[in-house]
């Protein structure tokens, strides 16, 4: 068992590693701890901080002292209904809603169109407002929409999850797999990463039977069979065991971090057997 | 007591001309004026084998940076996984930076970095053997994705940055030094030095990649980090560096050179012709000191002239085109 107690700050949140508290870390931490063992005091503090640092317009921060909400704000949308409180995540998705890649907006759109240029821009979600979308935020995305969805149907959700999956489509890099989002450049097909590969994979769990999903699968177990970052590993057993097949991987590296640590232990609820996702509906 | 780089900026940000506020300013000012001639070591150094280590050391004495009792922050180029490639800083540049830095009497130095597409920025350490060179390489690293972060607001901005969040371990160093690898680049031409500084950018906060640059223009983001951060020193790894389709498919070349000076804008300008590349065609080059200081007579060369080490880099298109040489 991971001792997160004692790698808690005191204002109830976790950093990636040494410091202070960063959403992403904790949200991460009170999902691994949902499906391993709860540490009740240190879930509530959890919490707390969370609920501390949500913001009026009713995203997240990356940080606390960050005045600025960003994609984190939809992994927060992924905590337990009952642990954050519906009027919380109902505020995080609105948030959410209004966010896009800015190469859909209709501002790049228009020039694109009057540049002559007629490619498609499904809508992704960025790191940051402002910025393109990419495979992770729009992978974390779809399933905080996806979430929502079970609490109630959605039109409007229900779009954004089917346009976030063909922007995944869309991004997936001629190997099969996905590296951040570029998958070509200058005419040069780009390479994929084992963790943004596990996440895409993750995210398309509920996608309709595709062809690229059967080589996004035989991409993640490639990377599984080189892979030796505890963060990479973990996402992509995630990924596989999302479409029904959980794997372990030959190598298990001692995670360097605090978020690899939570990411490494909902990788293994995951997969076995009985056990679930908390990142997946 | 000496206030740190981040209370000189924070006060800048409140709107007083002083610090790293006033150098940026004059950077900006100078641009299409005027330069003082740089002096732009230039050492051939044909392996990496132990040699590295006196020529850096040697480089480092010759700028009489004054380093004693200072915080230094050493910011090599750590990009991908496969260590078989040139893609990264070569750990035994950044080593014998350290040692070199350590032995003029700094009082501290760091090694510090935020990749920019690969978030497990240890693990990538371990695989380009920062570990396995630089002893207790864990103690002297901060990932800079991850660091505490201060915003702070950009005077005069020549991009459409605002302000940025920038990590303290590198607001509050008094000397950054720039430890990138030659390469081509894609979409800037070429990395080197200054190009450098995105990996100053957290992640954390803005995400890999670091996509609000791009937006507010890759060149001039360039220009607005490197106008944060006056007191800086680049040592460029041009042992062997990428050519091609860098920054990351490209392959590798052996240049086998350092390239070092304190006016990290001319260290790039000189790198650019070793590597057959018109410095004057590089967008943040000419932002940051305009066409008529790039001219080789701007800078004052120590150590080989350009033309006994000069390796032109295979370029891709469009940007042989562009930027070659002639």
């Amino acid at each position: 068992m991971i001792d997160w107690k004692s790698r808690q700050n005191r204002d109830g949140g976790w950093a990636y590693n040494k410091g202070g508290s960063w959403t992403e870390p904790t949200v991460l931490i009170l999902l691994a701890q949902s499906v391993t063992q709860i540490d009740r005091p240190g879930f509530e503090a959890g919490l707390n901080f969370l609920r501390s640092t949500q913001r009026r317009d009713g995203g997240w921060s990356p940080r606390p002292d960050v005045d600025e909400s960003t994609w984190v704000t939809a992994l927060a949308a992924l905590l337990p209904e009952e642990a954050i409180g519906a009027e919380r995540l109902k505020r995080a998705v609105a948030w959410l809603e209004g966010q896009t890649g800015r190469e859909s907006g209709w501002s790049y759109r228009l020039q694109q169109t009057i540049a002559g240029n007629k490619e498609k821009y499904p809508e992704g979600w960025p790191w940051f407002p402002g910025a393109a979308a990419w495979v992770i935020p729009t992978s974390i995305g779809i399933l905080a929409f996806e979430r929502a969805l079970t609490r109630g149907e959605n039109r409007k959700l229900r779009e954004r999850v089917n346009s976030g999956r063909e922007f995944l489509f869309g991004r997936m890099c001629a190997d099969g797999g996905w590296n951040h989002g570029s998958n070509r450049a200058l005419g040069r097909d780009g390479d994929s990463y084992p963790e943004t590969t596990g996440i895409a994979l993750a995210a398309l769990h509920r996608a309709p039977e595709h062809k690229t999903i059967a080589r996004a699968k035989e991409a993640a177990r490639r990377h599984l069979a080189t892979c030796r970052t505890a963060e990479g590993i973990a996402w992509l057993r995630m990924g596989l065991a999302a479409h029904g097949e959980p794997v372990q991987s030959q190598a298990s590296p001692t995670p360097r971090t605090a978020m690899d640590a939570a990411l490494s232990a909902i990788a293994t609820a995951a997969g076995t057997p009985g056990g679930r996702n908390p990142l997946l509906s | 007591m000496k206030p740190t780089r981040r209370e000189l900026l924070g006060i800048a940000a409140a709107g007083v001309t002083i610090g790293g506020a006033a150098l940026a300013h004059r950077a900006n000012v100078r641009t299409a004026q005027h330069w003082p001639v740089s002096s732009v070591s230039i050492i051939k150094v044909p392996a990496y084998t132990m040699d590295v280590y006196d020529a850096v050391y040697r480089i480092v004495s010759e700028h009489n940076l004054n380093v004693r009792g200072k915080r230094i922050v050493l910011k090599p180029n750590l990009v991908e996984f496969d260590p078989h490639t040139a893609v990264n800083t070569h750990p035994m540049v950044v080593h014998a930076a350290y040692e070199a830095f350590r032995k003029l009497g700094a009082a501290e130095v760091k090694i510090a970095e935020g990749p920019g597409h690969r978030r497990a920025t240890l693990d990538l350490a371990d695989a380009a053997g920062y570990f396995s060179t630089v002893p207790k390489f864990e103690d002297a690293f901060t990932d800079l994705n991850l660091d505490e972060v201060s915003k702070l607001r950009i005077p005069q901005p020549v991009s459409q940055l605002k302000s940025l969040y920038l990590p303290h371990t590198v607001l509050d160093c008094d000397l950054l030094v720039s430890l990138p690898k030659m390469k081509t680049h894609h979409w800037a031409g070429a990395t080197l030095a200054m190009k450098n500084l995105f990996g100053l950018v957290p992640g954390g906060v803005y995400g890999w990649p670091k996509n609000v640059l791009h937006w507010a223009g890759i060149a001039e983001s360039i220009v607005d980090l490197h106008h944060l951060f006056p007191r800086q020193f680049a040592i460029v790894d041009g042992i062997v560096g990428m050519e091609g389709n860098g920054p990351i498919q490209g392959t590798p070349k052996q240049a086998g050179v350092l390239v070092a000076g304190s006016d990290v804008a001319a260290v790039d300008a000189t790198c650019c012709r070793i590597m057959g590349i018109d410095p004057k065609k590089i967008a943040y080059l000419k932002i940051a000191r305009g066409e008529e200081n790039l001219e080789p007579s701007a800078f004052r060369q120590i150590g080989e002239p350009v033309s006994a080490v000069r390796t032109p880099f295979q370029l891709i298109d469009p940007w042989r085109q562009m930027i070659q040489a002639a």
